[in-house]
């Protein structure tokens, strides 16, 4: 199983071009994927898709983080930021391969980024039980704190936009890497 | 008859797309279109909340110190099917991933076939 | 004109979902769906629904259709000859006798956007004051935020949107399971 020391001898090889294993037609029988030369087989790059999305890309990821953190003045909220955020990198993922973008993004910052989502929840339903609050009874904070609702609203939309994104993105590079991946755990179910 | 049906199309918008999202569900052999199906269906609830929520020359629900009802449309709904939005492909995404699992396991999506498959099996 | 552009986009909707349901080819399928879920965020537009059109547009026309298709790539595409389907009499009857019991409903529900109809009424018959009316009035008086929607969301119905992450959580944990695999690579 020469799989994974394949998958990195090419990107050190072939460094300027980006590939994936995205066939759209694969796996009719299951077979082909499963060759090495199926996986070598490079993603079918298209040069509008990828300089389109290079140049969007980023002003995507600002609008989310933008709808993000305006979410108690202007339309929009962690859901909404979230899932664009979410977009930008599945967008990123569709133009230049899963793979390399499964690489690119850290693994630990999106369990970060879902862990630190939770945390900041859990700091929302706590912080006004410590001021004689109910549980995420926020409008309590204002006279007890300095700081207006307003302000543990947005860290709770943010705490919301950390976690859809992380969610969303994982599901997507889970559900892709069933068929794409390399370990055994792969092969084991396939016939 | 026909006037109360044009002053309340969104509703029978709701209803024909409801149907249409049903109709897959029962009919279509491929599990992947039954999931599609699935995501029609639930989408036509979500115009049936949000036709509730609308207020005739309402705004969107922005709100200010001096905001009476009537002006906005209400939030309330509005809430409820964003998180059903975020939750629905979630749950998309699991009904996905169980449909790649049978495809793994069975080698076919047809709903006939999967059942003669899965007869063939002691 | 308002009217005349709402009923050409039900009629969009509607028609995108029809060759949703007809056609053979699953690709296709999923193409008309991101059409058919765009043009529903362009109708929550319409219905002053912002927060909602934008999470349909990100979600309906963008991660769902990626995910589909990331589905129809890993598993299979059935061969087709003929782009559409027959229309399946029995399930055609059956639907249809739900869709005509639905739309017997239809003259009781209220107008759309009547400004009197439970929803969206300051009051109840009782007297009392209606949930709508309270989020409306104390919003901005009590946190300071602009958007009801978020107000709504975070401070009033907050256990409802941690209810919703958990759901999300979930999710994600089930499909791990499913597909017997974690993040980490």
């Amino acid at each position: 199983m020469t799989d994974s020391s394949g998958f990195d001898d090419r990107s050190e090889n072939d460094s300027s071009t980006h590939r994936g294993q995205l066939e759209a037609d694969g796996g009719e029988a299951g077979a082909p994927i499963d060759t090495e030369e199926a996986r070598r087989r490079p993603y079918v790059e298209s040069q509008v898709v990828m300089a389109t999305v290079r140049l969007i890309s980023p002003f995507v990821l600002t609008y989310g983080v933008f709808v993000t953190l305006h979410g108690a003045d202007s339309p929009g909220g962690g859901f909404q930021g979230g899932v664009i955020m979410a977009a930008t990198v599945v967008m990123l993922a569709f133009s230049f391969g899963i793979q390399p973008t499964r690489e690119w993004v850290d693994d630990s910052a999106l369990l970060g980024l879902v862990a630190g989502g939770v945390a900041l929840f859990a700091v929302a339903i706590l912080t006004p039980m410590a001021f004689d609050g109910a549980a995420l009874e926020l409008v309590v904070l204002e006279s007890t704190t300095t700081v207006a609702v307003k302000w543990w609203v947005e860290m709770v939309e943010v705490a919301i936009g950390m976690m859809v994104a992380g969610v969303v993105v994982g599901l997507f590079f889970v559900i892709s890497s069933g068929v794409f991946g390399t370990d055994e755990a792969d092969r084991e179910g396939d016939r | 008859m026909i006037e109360e049906f044009i002053a309340r199309h969104y509703h029978v918008a709701f209803i024909v797309v409801l149907a249409i999202g049903l109709y897959m569900l029962i009919e279509s052999g491929n599990l992947v279109k039954k999931v599609i199906g699935l995501n029609i269906f639930q989408m036509s609830v979500f115009l049936f909340f949000t036709t509730a929520a609308y207020v005739e020359g309402g705004g969107p629900a922005l709100v200010g110190p001096e905001s009476v009802p009537g002006e906005h449309s209400n939030p309330l709904p509005h809430v409820l099917i964003l998180t059903a939005i975020v939750v629905g492909v979630s749950l998309t995404s699991l009904a996905l991933a169980l449909v790649v699992r049978v495809y793994r396991e069975y080698g076919t999506l047809d709903e006939d076939r999967l059942e003669e498959v899965m007869a063939g099996e002691p | 004109m308002t009217l005349a552009l709402e009923l050409a986009l039900i009629a969009f909707v509607v028609v995108t979902a029809v060759f949703a349901a007809l056609l053979r080819d699953v690709l296709g399928s999923i193409a008309v769906f991101a059409a058919y879920s765009l043009g529903l965020a362009i109708i929550w537009v319409l219905l002053q629904a912002p927060d909602v059109a934008l999470t349909e547009a990100a979600v309906g026309a963008g991660v769902m259709t990626f995910l589909f298709l990331l589905t129809i790539a890993k598993t299979t595409r059935p061969d087709t000859e003929k782009p559409l389907k027959q229309v399946d009499l029995k399930a055609f009857v059956v639907v249809a006798a739900v869709a005509l019991l639905m739309l017997t409903t239809v003259p009781a529900m209220p107008e759309v956007g009547d400004p009197d109809a439970p929803p969206v009424s300051a009051e109840h018959p009782t007297g009392e004051q209606t949930p709508y009316s309270y989020y409306i009035e104390n919003t901005y008086v009590q946190a300071g935020i602009e958007n009801a929607v978020a107000g709504v969301l975070v401070v009033y119905r907050g256990f409802d949107t941690f209810g919703e992450a958990v759901v999300v959580f979930a999710a994600a944990v089930g499909v791990m399971v499913v597909l017997k695999r974690e993040v980490l690579k």
